[in-house]
C-alpha cells in the first residue's frame, strides 16, 4: 500500500493531540500498511508536537511494532512451552523451507513476512500459527504448503 | 527527625532520600547515574546502604529511598561493601571501557569475578541520564532505541539528529564518558553532526554552538549578548561601578 501524507492524517485526525495516543496512533498507522513508515513517523510527532526520538524509542522496543516494511501476510509461529514441546521447531524449519526466508524475514515478493513469536495464549492448540487474525492449531508440516497456496490463490486471484 | 548514618546522628525532614542527607552530612556514598539537577534515576544501584528500622535491616537504593521513619543507616559495613563490589564488577563487565568505573572498582576494592562476559569496547551502562538531560534542557534528540540486551543510547533511524543543537549536555551529564564529543578550533562534533562554535566577543572563551544560541535566544525572547559568563560579569560590574562613580 503506498504511503499518503492524505491516508497518514486521516489516521492521526481520529485521535487528539495528546501523547499518551501514540502507541495507539502508532497501532493504526502499524495495521494500515503493515508497518510503520517514517513518514508517519514524523507526522506523528508534529502532531503531537512531541520529539521523534520518543516514538522511535517506542516503536523500537514493542514487538509489535514495525519500522520496515512487512509483507502482505504476517506468519506468526508459536514457539511458547506448549507449542515448542508439540514441534514448532520442524514447522520453523518448514516455513524457512518453503517460504525460502528466515524468521524476521520478509519474501522477495513482498507476500509474506515470518515471526516467531513467544506465546499466543493458545496452549490447548499447540503447535500453534496464526496467519494474520486466522489461527490454525495442531499444524503439522504436512498443513503447511496448503495453508500458503491458499494465500498466495488469493493473492494471484485479486 | 534525627536519623543515625554510620553512628552520626543527622537532621533530616520526612521524605528525604538517603543519599542526599548522607551527603548534605559529608558522607560518602558513591554513585553513577545521579545528577542533583536529574534525581531519581535509581538505575546503576552503586548507592545502596543497609537501613535498619524496627529491628528489621534491609538494603536499599538511598538515591530513591525517602526517609520515613527514625532509622539507623550503614553506608560501608560488610553486607554493603560485598553487595557494592558485586555491582561494581558487573557494571565493569557492562562497560569495561569505562576509566569511571575502573576507578570505583579500586577505589571501593570490588573483588574479581571471572565468570561474568565483557561488553568489548563498551562504556554505557544504560542509566538514561543523557535522555533526561537532553529532554529537559535540550530538545530530545536522543533515547533509548530497541530493548534488552540490544539497547542502546541513539537518535531516531541512527541518522544525524534534525533537532539536536550539539550543547553537548548528555557528554557532560554521562557518568561514563560514554558520548563522543570532540572540538577543533572553531567546531564541535556529536552523535554525528558537526555544529559552528560561536565564541565570547570579549576573551574569546567558546561561549555554545550557533544552534544552542539560538535556542537560548528563542527561549529567553531576546538577543543574547555574545559574552561569556565572566565577561557578563565584568561588563555589569563596570557597570555598577560607572554608576556608583567608583
Amino acid at each position: 500500500m503506498p504511503v499518503s501524507k492524505e491516508d497518514i492524517d486521516g489516521i492521526l485526525k481520529h485521535y487528539p493531540r495528546e501523547q499518551r495516543y501514540s502507541l495507539a496512533i502508532m497501532q493504526d498507522l502499524q495495521r494500515r500498511y503493515n508497518y510503520i513508515p517514517r513518514e508517519g513517523m514524523e507526522a506523528l510527532s508534529e502532531y503531537l508536537g512531541c520529539p521523534l526520538s520518543n516514538l522511535y524509542s517506542m516503536a523500537t522496543f514493542y514487538k509489535a511494532l514495525s519500522l520496515k516494511p512487512k509483507g502482505r501476510h504476517i506468519i506468526k509461529l508459536c514457539d511458547g512451552t506448549a507449542c515448542h514441546i508439540r514441534g514448532a521447531v520442524p514447522l520453523l524449519d518448514g516455513l524457512r523451507r518453503l517460504l525460502e526466508i528466515g524468521e524476521g524475514e520478509t519474501t522477495e515478493d513482498g507476500l509474506f513476512s515470518l515471526e516467531l513469536v513467544n506465546c499466543l495464549g493458545s496452549c490447548a492448540l499447540a503447535p500453534a500459527m496464526v496467519v494474520d487474525e486466522a489461527y490454525y492449531g495442531n499444524m503439522t508440516l504436512e498443513k503447511l504448503p496448503g495453508i500458503l497456496e491458499q494465500y498466495r490463490k488469493e493473492a494471484s486471484g485479486s | 527527625m534525627i536519623i543515625k548514618i554510620n553512628g552520626i546522628p543527622c537532621e533530616c525532614e520526612k521524605g528525604e532520600f538517603i543519599l542526599q542527607i548522607a551527603r548534605r552530612n559529608g558522607i560518602d556514598i558513591p554513585t553513577l547515574c545521579h545528577h542533583d539537577a536529574f534525581a531519581g534515576q535509581g538505575s546503576c544501584r552503586l548507592c545502596i546502604v543497609e537501613l535498619v528500622a524496627g529491628g528489621r535491616s534491609r538494603i536499599v537504593v538511598s538515591c530513591v529511598y525517602p526517609v520515613d521513619r527514625e532509622c539507623e543507616i550503614f553506608t560501608e559495613n560488610e553486607r554493603v561493601r560485598r553487595q557494592r563490589g558485586m555491582i561494581l564488577r558487573l557494571l565493569e563487565a557492562r562497560a569495561p571501557e569505562s576509566t569511571e568505573i575502573r576507578a570505583l572498582c579500586d577505589k571501593y576494592g570490588a573483588p574479581r569475578f571471572e565468570r561474568f562476559v565483557r561488553v568489548d569496547g563498551e562504556k554505557c551502562v544504560m542509566c538514561g541520564l543523557c535522555v533526561k538531560a537532553c529532554a529537559e534542557l535540550s530538545v530530545g534528540a536522543i533515547s533509548t532505541v530497541n530493548r534488552g540486551v540490544t539497547k542502546e543510547i541513539a537518535t531516531p533511524y541512527h541518522e544525524p539528529s534534525s533537532v539536536c543543537i550539539g550543547c553537548g549536555s548528555c557528554a557532560h551529564v554521562c557518568p561514563t564518558g560514554a558520548i563522543e564529543m570532540s572540538e577543533t578550533r572553531d567546531s564541535r562534533r556529536i552523535w554525528g553532526k558537526t555544529f559552528r562554535l560561536v565564541r565570547c566577543s570579549r576573551c574569546g572563551a567558546v561561549i555554545g554552538t550557533e544552534e544552542e544560541l539560538a535556542m537560548a535566544a528563542e527561549r529567553a525572547g531576546q538577543e543574547q549578548d555574545g559574552l561569556c559568563n565572566t565577561c557578563r560579569q565584568e561588563r555589569i560590574a563596570e557597570v555598577f561601578a560607572q554608576s556608583y562613580g567608583v
